[in-house]
């Protein structure tokens, strides 16, 4: 149980090997040092995960966490987060989302859920205050995601995994209404245990330390989130997908298998032509105040639209401009019950490797007509799509195209291309997750989508990019939207883009390295909180912490090494944080040496700056920032780490 | 003067429902008057439609991120070529 407001004091542990369950020691402690979410499941995965072990091994546990305002009324906080062992990385994989059912697992008395071992047949878990319940899924096994959810009891919430999962298709997805957890290869863990779906249902409300404060904090949080120009105006009027644009303007939206940034139908499918020709309505997560979602309409029926990254890795990444083929195809992958980042760099890797003669797979650049055939493949590992479903880098090492398998640590790069984002290079290399835009830092946003900092100097950015990461890590740890941090850049930065002292304070980034770095190292010493960064507020009035921006930086730093050793102890060696050379050794333009991503410069400035050395925290960083470990074993990883793998 | 293209994107497209226009200009600045007053005469024909729709905000050159033939530009004074192609931008962040 907990003293503290803001948590449900329970985690729920459920066995699927011996289908019973028990409570899950988890202090008050335990809460104030992980916050939650994201960093309560490295946490709990640090400490449970072993050299050698495997996404499909029995004892990979599945935590499903939340977070403290998740619950609590404040604005965007409805996310939950699914970790586990990775079957596309071999290692950590976070994965969030903003269903309901974070919501309702707090409603039913628990925080957090783990899900070990393994079921003899398939199977759904429902979930009650009073009880838990394991049921033959049998019924429902095979079924698409919406014709497994409408099976299920209608007064709960769920996850489920559609065909993709079951299949172990290795980044099959897990949804919770028409939301997903969608890296990492969830749903194969799910389908691996035969755990085809969880209910839960739940009354309780969460009690808050100070109400009568937070409701005037919350209107003050939801006035700032809906009067900036990037969640009160872009997001809600555009969506992600408005980002199609500015990223062709920018040179960064991935193209022909991140041959190329630009390219030259991108308008058939930008944000504006969505918006224009095929938005039904907004739609968005419980809680939500920037409604950052889209309704459209596929073959009459209205379903989840698309957003940016499927737009850019669906359209210009595989030379598509048919925007109504990317609604279809976007539809289909979340039926099946698959990651559209994963799947889509998939395709259009299978796509190069056929036009180098590597192998045919019948998926050619501007070639639409098999594209939803072969979807259905690689949902069921039919033919060609078995190998699809393994994924780019595993697709690499079989037919060849390494300098061109655009992944990092075997997950598929978001639409970002980052040879004119140098940061958001940077980011996709370290990020504990592998190639994930946000987990990287999401430096684009300063590199020219939001504001307009030099993005192809990497002056600076090591600095910035471990700040983002560690920060964007506790918000997240906090059950909020990671959108709620855009609202963090002050709003004249971003309204007037060609004032004199926007330009001067942009001029200025890459040289505020050295005093970014003294708080990345000192977290603590942030004693402030800021309006434009409430979460560590909002922890006060919900939970009576004494946050700070210190608080936040200090937790997210904690979450941040930990995460790394847990993927070291399974296995990642010491150089793991690379790119493609496509990225770091082919200039984007070629009369632009500029125009490529200088890795290795800006690994030597983060790793100097993080206190770890060849992507490995020193034991020293560990004790900083609280990772506890015995230093017998961290040496003997570390050994590990060090041999050629 | 310059007969050049002037494009619009992200929320300032979709608030003034003006995607494109043609504009003799000399300089970068310039271009700023004739774009509102397109989208001023945009924005009474769709008053027509729906008499409740916001006027809306007019557009300088301190409010939109610029580019002209793909290229960043930043000076309201730079001169403008026959054939060039200037897009206006609003700021945008996602996932």
């Amino acid at each position: 149980m907990s003293n503290l407001k803001g948590y449900m004091g329970k985690v729920l542990r459920i066995d699927l090997t011996e289908q019973n369950h028990r409570l899950f020691p988890w202090t008050d402690e335990d809460r104030k040092r992980t916050i939650g979410g994201k960093i309560m499941a490295s946490d709990i995965l640090f400490q449970h995960v072993r050299p050698g072990m495997k996404a499909f091994d029995e004892d990979n546990w599945l935590v499903v966490t939340t977070g403290p305002l998740t619950g609590s009324g404040c604005p965007n906080t409805s996310r939950f987060n699914i970790s586990t062992i990775s079957p596309l990385t071999n290692i950590v994989t976070s994965s969030n989302c903003g269903g309901d059912f974070g919501l309702s697992l707090k409603r039913a008395g628990y925080d957090a859920l783990i899900i070990t071992g393994k079921a003899k047949e398939p199977t759904t878990v429902e979930i009650t205050a009073d009880s838990v319940q394991f049921k033959s899924a049998k019924d429902i096994w095979g079924l698409k995601v919406t014709e497994a959810q409408e099976k299920l009891p209608k007064d709960t919430d769920k996850l489920v995994i559609g065909p993709a999962g079951e299949n172990k298709v290795l980044y099959s997805c897990v949804f919770s209404g028409e939301r997903t957890s969608g890296r990492g290869g969830v749903g194969a863990v799910f389908g691996d245990k035969n755990l085809k779906a969880v209910t839960v249902k739940g009354v309780k409300t969460v009690e808050v330390a100070k109400p009568e404060k937070l409701k005037k904090f919350n209107r003050k949080w939801v006035k700032t989130l809906m009067t900036h120009p990037l969640t009160g105006r872009q997001l809600p009027k555009m969506g992600t997908a408005g980002l199609v644009s500015a990223m062709q303007a920018h040179g960064i939206l991935a193209t022909k298998n991140f041959s190329a940034g630009r390219f030259d139908g991108f308008e058939s499918v930008s944000g504006e032509e969505l918006t224009a020709h095929h938005l039904v309505s907004n739609s968005a997560c419980t809680t939500c105040v920037i409604r950052c979602g889209r309704a459209v309409k596929v073959d009459g029926k209205t379903v989840k639209g698309p957003e940016l990254e499927v737009l850019g890795l669906l359209g210009p990444n595989i030379l598509n401009d048919n925007i109504e083929n990317i609604l279809k195809w976007n539809y289909e992958l979340d039926e099946f019950g698959m990651d559209t980042i994963s799947a889509a760099g998939s395709i259009a890797f299978a796509m190069e490797l056929n036009e180098k003669g590597l192998w045919d797979s019948g998926l050619e650049f501007g070639k639409t007509d098999n594209i939803s055939e072969i979807i259905e493949k690689i949902a069921h590992r039919e033919g060609v799509g078995d190998d699809l479903a393994n994924g780019t880098k595993r697709m690499s090492e079989k037919f060849g195209g390494k300098e061109f398998a655009i992944h990092a640590k075997g997950m598929e790069l978001a639409a970002y291309e980052p040879r004119r984002a140098v940061g958001q290079g940077l980011g996709y290399a370290t990020a504990n997750r592998g190639g994930c835009h946000l987990n990287a830092g999401y430096m684009v946003v300063l590199e020219g989508l939001g504001l307009d900092v030099d993005s192809l100097t990497p002056r600076g950015k090591a600095s910035i990019t471990i700040m983002f990461q560690n920060l964007m890590e506790a918000i997240s740890a906090c059950g909020s939207c990671m959108f709620t941090s855009y609202a963090v850049f002050p709003g004249f930065l971003v309204e007037k883009p060609n004032w004199l002292l926007t330009r001067a304070i942009l001029a200025a980034f890459p040289y505020v390295g050295p005093a970014v770095n003294v708080l990345n190292k000192f977290t603590r010493l942030a004693q402030i909180n800021i309006p434009l960064i409430p979460h560590s507020m909002a922890l006060n009035h919900v939970c009576d912490f004494h946050a700070t921006l210190g608080t936040l930086l200090t937790v997210g730093s904690h979450g941040y090494n930990m995460e790394r050793m847990a993927n070291i102890i399974l296995g990642q060696k010491a150089g793991a944080d690379k790119l493609p050379k496509r990225l770091t050794d082919v200039q984007q333009d070629p009369n632009d040496p500029r125009t490529k991503v200088p890795l290795e410069r800006l690994k030597k400035d983060y790793y100097k700056a993080r206190g770890w050395v060849d992507g490995i925290p020193k034991y020293k960083t560990l004790k900083r920032f609280g990772v506890k470990m015995d230093k017998d074993y961290y040496e003997s990883v570390v050994r590990e780490a060090r041999t050629d793998g | 003067m310059a007969k050049v293209t002037v494009k619009l994107f992200g929320v300032l497209r979709v608030d003034t429902g003006l995607a494109a226009s043609e504009v003799s200009a000399d300089k970068l600045g310039d271009i700023f008057g004739f774009v509102n007053e397109e989208i001023t005469t945009i924005y009474e024909e769709r008053l027509k439609d729906d008499p409740s729709l916001e006027r809306p905000d007019v557009i300088s050159f301190s409010d939109a991120i610029v580019y002209i033939n793909g290229k960043r530009c930043p000076r309201k004074r730079q001169k403008l070529s026959d054939g060039d192609e200037i897009w206006l931008m609003s700021p945008a962040s996602g996932g």
